[in-house]
């Protein structure tokens, strides 16, 4: 480090975890193409590439915890976290756009495998026409009862959503107690949360793949759940930290990063709920 | 209202020049859909006359003679720069209704702007470079803002693309006119790399199309990458209604000379109406990349009057008529319906024919 | 820009010299960067390297395009160990090269030499920053990018369908690219975009949040030099754009893998979905490319013709318009797909719109030089070769904006030429000018003005013998993507392949100067260009220190007021 700054900047030692984590990645996706190819080496090449991504997670996350331990956060660089935290998520927003983007256009304009031909007139006559030739969820798929366990879910979440609060308001309040109540609470919903969706795709009347309706539902749910479980690693630091004594009244943004990610992921799945189970599977028999 | 109304209310047209962006937000479909009603009476007043002509043609098994027309009928194709170094620099001509009024819209409006801008722009620069460098100029001004130039140089803009926009939106609401009840319909398919064409309203044969050699193709005096085994035959001077669809990926149904191209997309038909104007060959390659031989998929569409396209159709193995399948349909069913079950019946066709081709797709 | 610098000047030549060039090791320095200057400079070397491949495969490929028939690809074949006298591995190496070369000139060339390493390296010297906000994050960006430019290498050796590589363009269209293109080759072209991408999105937090955080004080957003707000711009397009095609190459991968059907007809799927949220995120892309450059040339122009740059408030909200209506154009790609007459004529439209923002700075870079008193060094010839042919670049896309029109232009060569206007002289020539314009400043080596302007004319003459003729041949109906073609369009291929000869030329031009820059070039002063040079990066030496700003410069308000916010009354 360049010794007399006069600034509250923070400027940053040279560090390896960047290349590995680069390289974790490369290795990573390789071995994603052997495995899929079923090619020699490729569980062991993906292996590799994990384990490099999750250290490289961890000693770049536990330098931030250490630096900010340390006091190298001054004000303006809490600012830049909070700037970065949201623009995260603003692309990881959009992420979910290409997902929906596809759910929507698969239910507003079906093309069913059989009936595919029907949108001869599609061109001529505008969408309506044609979406009146085919059906979505295509015929013969079975959907999941909304109001049952993705209700459960939703109320899960929601509760999830105030306990992360709570936790919140006690961490301001110094109420460390609280905090680590509320941070339990959250992580216990969110584990319960990925148990019933863990047992839901396990219950499921469709399969994987094969239709769009399942395609949609299992990637945009899926790619919902890994963030679930990413925010639930994401609290379960932050209580982690909370028992070393980490987070102060006023500089937690460690913690509120977390619960804004949180959030993030219960909007979605708000937005899931009410498009993919309820709306989306509006008419179609439902299983069991 | 229409363009032509509109153009001469100057009220109107004069709001229309004010409004400029707002072209972007409009929802067109007001004009659209009142230039798109299909005039149809015209069209079927001679396809009403060629049925009842054929009728007494056809009722005859014996299938009239028919020969492909030679090199010296081929019209669309690109022209080399030793043949003649202006054309071989712009567009092919044009052999339909809305390729000439495309080619009038770029050669009339598109490229006298375009090369006015470009021009201008190289102009100032030349300007600036002659009158402005440091020798001529060695003191700079330090102006940085006038207003009224900066209007000027966004209101202008506007309106040269509003100037463009009127043509450019009514040219588009041409190429969507919808094709008259009885137009016939050809259903092109792509297939990994050569060509189908369905003849959907005649008996449903399809003629499979493949590009001649280099050797073949100079042989038969035609040229070469777009020559093909079969042509596609079709009617001159009537409305086609062209369906296009991608039997594995995506190909693309590209006619130069007749301004029409469209995407051949799995799991969908596309359609759309040409009108041949000029009896005569014209080429056209697959444009949608699909794979290794995207480069070597040609077409060639043979345009013949109604009489040489039925003798051609009776020449080809499942081939009907019209007036064939009207005579064949009132036998089937003695005591008529309707005139109108041919056409059902010929849609069914074309929908258990795509079907096909789907699950035939979806097992390849 | 009218930023001045007198008042800090002092500041930070003192710092420069105790502890502020203190160096870490080799290894330290170049793998484990955490110095925003450092991590430019590894990829302005990452982009340039790049850049020779891309163009290399490029010469391939106007060798086979130089006459009709197939000569070239048949030994390329055979060089990457297939079969050399099959044709379909033939025509099948075609789609491979020209996938290679759009991906690499747009994700590894472009883009890194533009946001990457001029981005890097002067979005912070220019508003009075230390380092970017993320340094470590900074980092792990680049070697994302370079960890792309890997897997998209291992794609060429591996089978991708007829022969190896992935053979799919550069859009990557379904069902081409899933159903038809079995082996690894795609899904390694397929993670190469997604490692790239998660690096530019990285980049793009990171570069917005440096920028609206990290200000010197007084360096107010209306005060921020045009190339600070370019980059500004070009990071939320990249941020907004990047996740969704993200989003739509996971759903080729799984549609490929595991038996989703997104795109896949047999299943209800919509190939033209995937067209949608491709261009989604394309469109944005194109102007990712180009914005940079206009920030650059902007500099360049104010600082050749001495003047502050004209209509600056315009300058920035237009590239702020260039951007949000970029996000709203995107189905003019898909004019020939079967969209509905609504959809096109929204579309064409819509497209049009986007010329008058861009007018704006065509007409503002002209009204600085206006009454300027220009010097005609080599960035500045540059910028205007830029000027004159990003300009009949974008006409020609006014045209292919006519959904009407594009229906015969679409996938011609008249496409290739309108894109290789805007990119390899637009960009492309944007990057030569701001290269020359600081390549000074970053190596604090001069070098030859002679053989700047030298590579200037060569390198303008070979683009143009090239890429003008395209524009013939795409009117005279010429498909692109294709290796082969009828006799007809022999002539003006010719003519392209020889423009590549003198381009080549002009390319070795830059090589020598850069070498002779690097080994003999004189000194270079702090502020080598003068008076007409006023951002913040020409108060430092040259090269800068390794930890600039220690002390924060203050940006005194001197004339701004005038210069940006009031309008003054027109003194002509
Ligand atoms: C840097 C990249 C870049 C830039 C800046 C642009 C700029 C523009 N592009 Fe381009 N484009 C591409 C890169 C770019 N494009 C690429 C890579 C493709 C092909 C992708 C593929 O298929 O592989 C493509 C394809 C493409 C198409 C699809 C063609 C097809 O496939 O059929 C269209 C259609 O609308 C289009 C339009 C435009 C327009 C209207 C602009 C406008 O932004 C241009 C605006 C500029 C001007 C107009 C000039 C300056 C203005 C004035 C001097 C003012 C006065 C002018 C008027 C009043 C007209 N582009
Ligand atoms: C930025 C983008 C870019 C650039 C610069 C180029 C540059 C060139 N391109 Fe490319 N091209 C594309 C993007 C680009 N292209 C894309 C996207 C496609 C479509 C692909 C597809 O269909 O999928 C395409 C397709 C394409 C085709 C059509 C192929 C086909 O359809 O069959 C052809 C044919 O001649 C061609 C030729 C060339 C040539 C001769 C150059 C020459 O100008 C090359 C000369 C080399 C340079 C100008 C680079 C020099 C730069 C450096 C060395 C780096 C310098 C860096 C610093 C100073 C920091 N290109
Ligand atoms: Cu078929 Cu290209
Ligand atoms: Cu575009």
């Amino acid at each position: 480090m360049a010794g007399a700054k006069n600034h509250d900047y923070h400027i940053l030692d040279p560090d390896i975890w960047p290349l590995m984590g680069a390289l974790g990645g490369l290795v990573f996706t390789s071995g994603m193409v052997l495995y899929m190819h079923e090619m020699a080496g490729g569980v062991a090449v993906l292996g590799v590439g994990i384990a490099l991504l999750i250290a490289t997670f961890f000693a770049w996350f536990t330098k931030i915890v250490n630096e900010a331990e340390r006091g190298d956060h001054t004000p303006v660089v809490q600012l830049h976290m909070r700037y970065g935290m949201i623009l995260f998520i603003a692309s990881e927003v959009m992420f979910f756009v290409g997902w929906f983007w596809a759910f929507f256009d698969f239910a507003l304009f079906p093309a069913p495998i059989r009936e595919a031909a029907d949108n001869v007139w599609q061109n001529l006559i505008g969408q309506e026409g044609a979406a009146l030739l085919a059906q979505f969820p295509p015929e013969g798929v079975e959907v999941l009862d909304p109001f049952s366990l993705p209700l459960l879910n939703t109320l899960i979440l929601l509760c999830s959503g105030t306990t992360v609060t709570w936790a919140h308001h006690s961490l301001i309040n110094g109420d460390r107690e609280g905090l680590k109540k509320g941070l339990w609470l959250t992580i216990a919903l969110g584990v319960l949360f990925s148990a019933v969706q863990v047992y839901e795709y396990g219950h499921a009347p469709f399969g994987f793949g094969g239709n769009t309706y399942s395609s949609a539902f299992y990637m945009a749910t899926g790619f919902h759940g890994f963030h679930v479980l990413v925010g639930t690693i994401f609290l379960a630091v932050c209580l982690f930290r909370t028992y070393k004594g980490h987070f102060t009244p006023q500089q937690h943004f460690g913690f509120e990063a977390a619960a804004w990610y949180w959030h993030f992921v219960d909007v979605v799945w708000l937005f899931l709920f009410i498009a993919v189970y309820v709306w989306g599977g509006w008419g179609a028999p439902v299983y069991g | 209202m229409n363009l032509g109304d509109i153009a001469r209310n100057k009220l109107q047209s004069l709001a229309l020049l004010v409004a400029a962006v707002s072209l972007a937000i409009l929802p067109q479909s007001s004009f659209a859909q009142e230039i798109s009603e299909p005039a149809t009476s015209v069209d079927e007043a001679v396809a009403e006359g060629q049925s009842v002509a054929d009728g007494e043609v056809v009722t005859e098994t014996d299938a009239p003679a028919f020969e492909h027309f030679g090199p010296d009928m081929i019209l669309g194709q690109p022209t080399s720069f030793e043949d003649d170094a202006i054309a071989s620099m712009t567009f092919q001509d044009q052999y339909t209704v809305n390729g000439d009024y495309a080619l009038w819209m770029h050669d009339a409006i598109l490229m006298p702007i375009i090369t006015a801008i470009s021009l201008f722009v190289l102009g100032l620069l030349m300007w600036v470079i002659l009158r402005y460098r440091r020798a001529k100029n060695p003191n700079p001004s330090k102006t940085s803002h006038n207003t009224l130039i900066e209007v000027i140089w966004t209101v202008v803009p506007v309106i040269i693309l509003v100037v463009i926009a009127v043509p450019s939106i009514s040219l588009i609401a041409k190429q969507y006119q919808a094709p008259p009840e009885d137009a016939i319909t050809i259903k092109a398919n792509g297939y990994q790399w050569y060509w189908g064409y369905e003849y959907v309203d005649n008996g449903g044969f399809e003629v499979i199309s493949n590009m001649l050699s280099v050797e073949e193709a100079l042989t038969a005096g035609e040229p070469h990458q777009l020559a093909v085994d079969n042509r596609m035959v079709v009617p001159v001077g009537v409305p086609i209604r062209l369906q296009t669809f991608g039997a594995d990926v995506i190909h693309s149904f590209g006619m130069p000379s007749l301004w029409f191209k469209l995407d051949a997309v799995p799991g969908r038909i596309n359609e759309k109406v040409l009108t041949i104007e000029q009896e005569g060959i014209y080429y056209g390659q697959c444009m949608e990349l699909c794979g290794a031989r995207h480069g070597y998929m040609p077409i060639t569409i043979e345009a013949r009057s109604m009489e040489d396209f039925n003798a051609w159709v009776q020449s080809q193995p499942g081939g009907m008529t019209r007036a064939q399948l009207d005579a064949e349909a009132a036998a089937a069913a003695a005591p008529a319906p309707e005139a109108d079950a041919e056409g059902e019946e010929a849609d069914a066709d074309a929908e258990a024919d795509a079907a096909d081709a789907e699950t035939a797709a979806a097992a390849a | 820009m009218a930023t001045t610098a007198d008042g800090f000047q002092a500041h930070t030549e003192d710092h420069a010299h105790d502890h502020a060039d203190h160096k870490p090791g080799f290894f330290a320095r170049w793998f484990m960067s955490t110095n925003h200057k450092d991590i430019g400079t590894l990829y302005l070397i990452f982009a340039i390297i790049a850049g020779i491949i891309g163009g290399a495969i490029s010469g391939l490929m106007r060798w086979e395009l130089a006459a009709p028939g197939l000569q070239v690809m048949g030994q390329v074949v055979s060089a990457l160990g297939g079969d050399g006298t099959s044709f379909d591995q033939q025509g099948h190496m075609w789609n491979v090269l020209i996938t290679a070369h759009g991906l690499i000139m747009v994700f590894f060339m472009v883009m890194p030499a533009m946001i990457g390493g001029f981005g890097n390296w002067f979005v912070p010297l220019m508003i009075g920053a230390p380092d970017m906000a993320f340094p470590r994050m900074n980092n792990v960006s680049f070697w994302l990018t370079v960890a792309g430019f890997f897997s998209l290498l291992f794609s060429l050796f591996v089978p991708g369908g007829v022969g190896n590589g992935a053979g799919i363009g550069w859009t990557a269209y379904a069902p081409l690219s899933t159903t038809a293109s079995p082996g690894p080759a795609v899904d390694f072209a397929i993670f190469s975009l997604h490692l790239a991408g998660a690096g530019s999105i990285l980049g793009a937090t990171n570069f917005i949040t440096t920028i609206f955080n990290m200000r010197a004080p007084g360096m107010t957003l209306h005060k921020m030099p045009l190339f600070v707000w370019s980059v500004l711009v070009t990071a939320f397009l990249l941020l907004l754009a990047l996740p969704v095609l993200a989003a739509a190459i996971t759903m080729l991968l799984t549609d490929r893998n595991f038996g989703t059907t997104f795109f896949t007809a047999a299943g209800g799927g919509d190939p033209v979905l995937y067209q949608h949220l491709f261009w989604f995120f394309g469109h944005p892309e194109v102007y990712i490319m180009i914005l940079p450059g206009f920030g650059m040339v902007s500099q360049i122009v104010a600082t050749f013709s001495r003047k502050p740059v004209f209509g600056y408030l315009g300058m920035a909200y237009a590239m702020v318009a260039i951007g949000v209506v970029g996000f709203i154009v995107w189905a003019h790609h898909m004019y020939t797909v079967g969209l509905s007459v609504n959809t096109k004529m929204y579309f064409t439209a819509a497209t049009m719109v986007i010329a008058v923002p861009t007018g704006i700075k065509i007409f503002s870079w002209i009204a600085t030089m206006w009454g300027g008193s220009i010097e005609f060094k080599s960035p500045m010839v540059w910028a205007m070769g830029f000027i004159f042919l990003f300009t009949v670049g974008g006409v020609t896309g006014v045209v292919l904006a006519n959904g009407g029109i594009d229906d015969n232009l679409h996938d011609t060569y008249y496409v290739v030429a309108h894109f290789h206007y805007v990119l390899s002289m637009g960009a492309v020539f944007s990057i030569f000018a701001g290269f020359y314009y600081w390549f000074p400043k970053m190596s604090g080596r001069w070098h030859s003005e002679f053989l700047s302007h030298l590579h200037f004319w060569t390198f303008f003459v070979g683009v143009n013998v090239i890429f003008f003729p395209m524009h013939f041949l795409g009117l005279q109906g010429m498909a692109r993507r294709y290796p082969d073609f009828t006799a007809a369009y022999s002539y003006w291929n010719e003519i392209a392949s020889y423009g590549y000869l003198i381009m080549a030329g002009s390319m070795i031009i830059f090589f020598v100067n850069i070498g002779y820059a690097l080994l003999a070039g004189r000194r270079a002063e702090d502020n080598y260009w003068g008076e007409g040079a006023t951002t913040l990066e020409w108060s430092l030496s040259s090269p800068p220190p390794f930890h600039q700003f220690e002390t924060l410069p203050v940006i005194e308000d001197h004339h701004s007021a005038d210069d940006h916010i009031s309008a003054k009354p027109a003194t002509a």
